[in-house]
C-alpha cells in the first residue's frame, strides 16, 4: 500500500531501503555533511504547509532520514528549497537534483563542488526513493 | 541535429548588449537609466592603460567612486571590502571595466549591495529572489564571456579553494562591447582568452544540458573564433577581428551559461587552483584532448564542430570528421602561438595527480558528454596533454 510522503512512516522506508543499498556505502565513502530539504507549499496541489526533510548521511552510513522543524533544516550543511511540484519531478527522477540547481528550479545553499564529488551517492538515495510505494498528495 | 519528442530546456539571457567601435560613449546614458550613482570596478593593470580615466571621465557627476584593489584571481575579502566601499559612496549602480576577475568582483559587490551580508551567506545556486544592484559591464578581454553568465568564481583564502555563485538575478543588465577597449590586450593574452571562448562554445555544443539555442550560438561562435582570433593575434589593432572576436566570446558565453561547460573546464580549474596555469592556457592546451575523450560519445556532434572549423566533411565518417575538427584546434593553437603541451606551459608533472583528484569535484564535470567520475582516466586526459600526442 503507498504511503503519503513527508510523513514519518515514508522517512522510515526511505531510510530503510537506502540502508539495504550496497551501492551506497561506496558512492558516499567520505562524505561530511547533513542535508535539509524545503519543500515549499502548493496548495491547488494538495501541499497546504512547508515541509521540512532531513538527511543525516555519514561516510556511507545512513543515521537517519526524517520529517524535522525549519530550524533545523535551515541549519544543515547543504539546504536545498524549492517548489512542491519540482521536488516531485526529482522523486519520480523526471528532474535531475544537479540540474534543476543549475536551470533554478530548486536552490541550493552550501559547496556545489563538494556535492558534485558525491554525485553518484546523491542519485543513489534518489533511487533508493522511487522504491518506496510513494503518495503524492495530488495523487 | 535533432531532439528527442519529450525533451525540455531553459533558456535565459536577458542582457542587452551595445556593440560597436566607440560604443562606450553610450556608457552615462545606460547607468542614467538605471540609477544615479555608478561605482566603477576596476584593476590595477587596466588603470595603467589609461582606459579607467576614460571611463571615469565619461561617467561625469554620476562616479560615486572606483574601487580597483582586485588581483588575478578575486577573492571573498576583496568582495566584501568592495561592497563596503560602495555602501559608503551611495553607489546604486555598478560598472566593470576589465576581466573575469574584475567582472566577478562587481557581481559579488551587486548581490551585497541588494541583500547585505558577506559573499560566503550566498555560496550556492539560485539563492537570489529578486534583481540585483544593476550592473554595465564593459569587457577589456575577449573570453570569458562573464559579461553574459549566470556564474561568478571568487577564492576563498580561508577554505584554500575558489566558491562558485550562479544566479540568473545577478545576470549583468548591459554589456557594452567596445573593439577598442581590447586594443591593449598582448597577443598572448588574446590568444589564451580566445581559446577560453572557444573551450566554452566547443563544450557547451557537445554538453548533456545543450539545447538549439546555444547549439546555435555554440557553432557561430566556433566559426567566428577559428576566422578572428589568428587575425586579432597577428593585429591587435585590427577592429574588424577584435569586434569579431567580442562577439564570439560573448554568444559563446549565453550558450554556456545555459548549456554549461564540461571536463575540459573541470581539468582547468584544478590546473588553476594547483598550479596557477592561467585558464585559458589550460583551456588550449587540454580541449584537443577533451575532445578527444568525448569523440565516440557524440561522433555525430564532433563533425558539426569540425564542418565550423572550415573542414570538408562531406565524405568521412563522423568520427573521422570529428577527428579532422580536433586536429584543426590543434592547428588553431599552434597558429596563435600558444604552447600546445602542458609540459611546455610549466606545470610539473607531479602535480598532475591531485589535479585529477581536484577535476572529478569540479560542478562542469557533471555536464561533460562522456560520464567521467574516475580520477585515472582524467589523469591518463592530462598526461596526454603533457607530453602531447593523441
Amino acid at each position: 500500500m503507498a504511503i503519503d510522503v513527508f510523513t514519518d512512516e515514508w522517512c522510515a522506508a526511505w531510510e530503510e531501503k537506502l540502508k539495504e543499498s550496497k551501492d551506497f556505502p561506496v558512492y558516499n565513502k567520505g562524505w561530511e555533511g547533513d542535508v535539509g530539504c524545503i519543500i515549499q507549499p502548493d496548495p491547488e496541489k494538495g501541499l497546504n504547509d512547508e515541509k521540512y526533510l532531513y538527511l543525516d548521511l555519514y561516510d556511507g552510513t545512513v543515521n537517519g532520514i526524517r520529517m524535522v522543524d525549519k530550524e533545523k533544516a535551515e541549519s544543515a550543511k547543504f539546504v536545498m528549497i524549492g517548489p512542491y511540484v519540482r521536488w516531485k519531478q526529482v522523486a519520480k527522477t523526471e528532474l535531475d537534483a544537479i540540474k534543476a540547481m543549475m536551470q533554478g528550479k530548486l536552490k541550493l545553499k552550501g559547496n556545489l563542488p563538494y556535492m558534485v564529488k558525491y554525485l553518484k551517492g546523491t542519485q543513489e538515495v534518489i533511487r533508493c526513493l522511487t522504491l518506496v510505494d510513494s503518495k503524492f498528495p495530488d495523487d | 541535429m535533432g531532439y528527442e519528442a519529450d525533451w525540455t530546456f531553459n533558456y535565459f539571457g536577458p542582457t542587452k548588449v551595445i556593440f560597436g567601435v566607440g560604443m562606450i560613449s553610450d556608457l552615462p546614458l545606460e547607468v542614467g537609466s538605471l540609477g544615479k550613482k555608478a561605482l566603477l570596478v576596476t584593476d590595477p593593470g587596466i588603470i595603467a592603460t589609461g582606459m579607467a580615466d576614460q571611463v571615469e571621465a565619461m561617467l561625469g557627476g554620476s562616479l560615486a567612486g572606483v574601487y580597483s584593489d582586485i588581483p588575478q584571481d578575486t577573492g571573498i575579502d576583496i568582495v566584501d571590502q568592495g561592497a563596503e566601499y560602495a555602501r559608503s559612496v551611495d553607489a546604486d549602480v555598478v560598472v566593470s571595466l576589465g576581466g573575469g576577475s574584475a567582472i566577478d568582483t562587481a557581481k559579488g559587490i551587486c548581490i551585497l549591495l541588494t541583500e547585505g551580508g558577506n559573499l560566503k551567506d550566498y555560496q550556492g545556486m539560485q539563492l537570489l529572489t529578486r534583481p540585483q544592484t544593476p550592473h554595465v559591464v564593459i569587457p577589456t578581454t575577449a573570453g570569458t564571456g562573464s559579461e553574459v553568465t549566470i556564474f561568478s568564481v571568487v577564492l576563498d583564502k580561508e577554505q584554500g579553494q575558489k566558491i562558485f555563485l550562479f544566479e540568473n538575478y545577478n545576470i549583468p543588465r548591459v554589456a557594452i562591447l567596445d573593439p577598442k577597449m581590447t586594443e591593449k590586450l598582448p597577443p598572448g593574452l588574446t590568444a589564451s582568452t580566445g581559446m577560453d571562448a572557444m573551450t566554452h562554445a566547443v563544450e557547451a555544443y557537445v554538453s548533456q544540458q545543450r539545447n538549439p539555442i546555444s547549439d546555435g550560438m555554440a557553432l557561430h561562435a566556433i566559426r567566428l573564433i577559428n576566422t578572428y582570433l589568428p587575425q586579432a593575434v597577428e593585429d591587435g589593432s585590427d577592429m574588424v577581428a577584435r569586434g569579431q572576436m567580442q562577439i564570439a566570446a560573448l554568444i559563446a558565453g549565453w550558450a554556456f551559461s545555459n548549456a554549461m561547460v564540461g571536463m575540459v573546464h573541470a581539468m582547468a580549474h584544478s590546473l588553476g587552483a594547483v598550479c596557477r596555469t592561467p585558464h585559458g592556457l589550460a583551456n588550449g592546451i587540454l580541449l584537443p584532448h577533451g575532445m578527444r575523450y568525448n569523440l565516440e560519445e557524440i561522433p555525430d556532434r564532433m563533425a558539426d564542430i569540425a564542418d565550423a572549423l572550415g573542414v570538408e566533411t562531406r565524405n568521412m565518417s563522423p568520427v573521422t570528421a570529428g577527428e579532422a575538427g580536433i586536429t584543426e584546434v590543434e592547428a588553431l593553437v599552434k597558429r596563435i602561438g600558444m604552447p600546445t603541451t602542458l609540459k611546455d606551459a610549466g606545470v610539473k608533472e607531479s602535480k598532475l595527480e591531485q589535479c585529477s583528484e581536484l577535476a572529478v569535484t569540479d560542478g562542469a564535470i557533471v555536464y561533460n558528454p562522456r560520464f567521467v567520475m574516475d580520477p585515472e582516466e582524467v589523469l591518463e586526459v592530462y598526461r596526454k596533454a603533457y607530453f602531447g600526442g593523441d
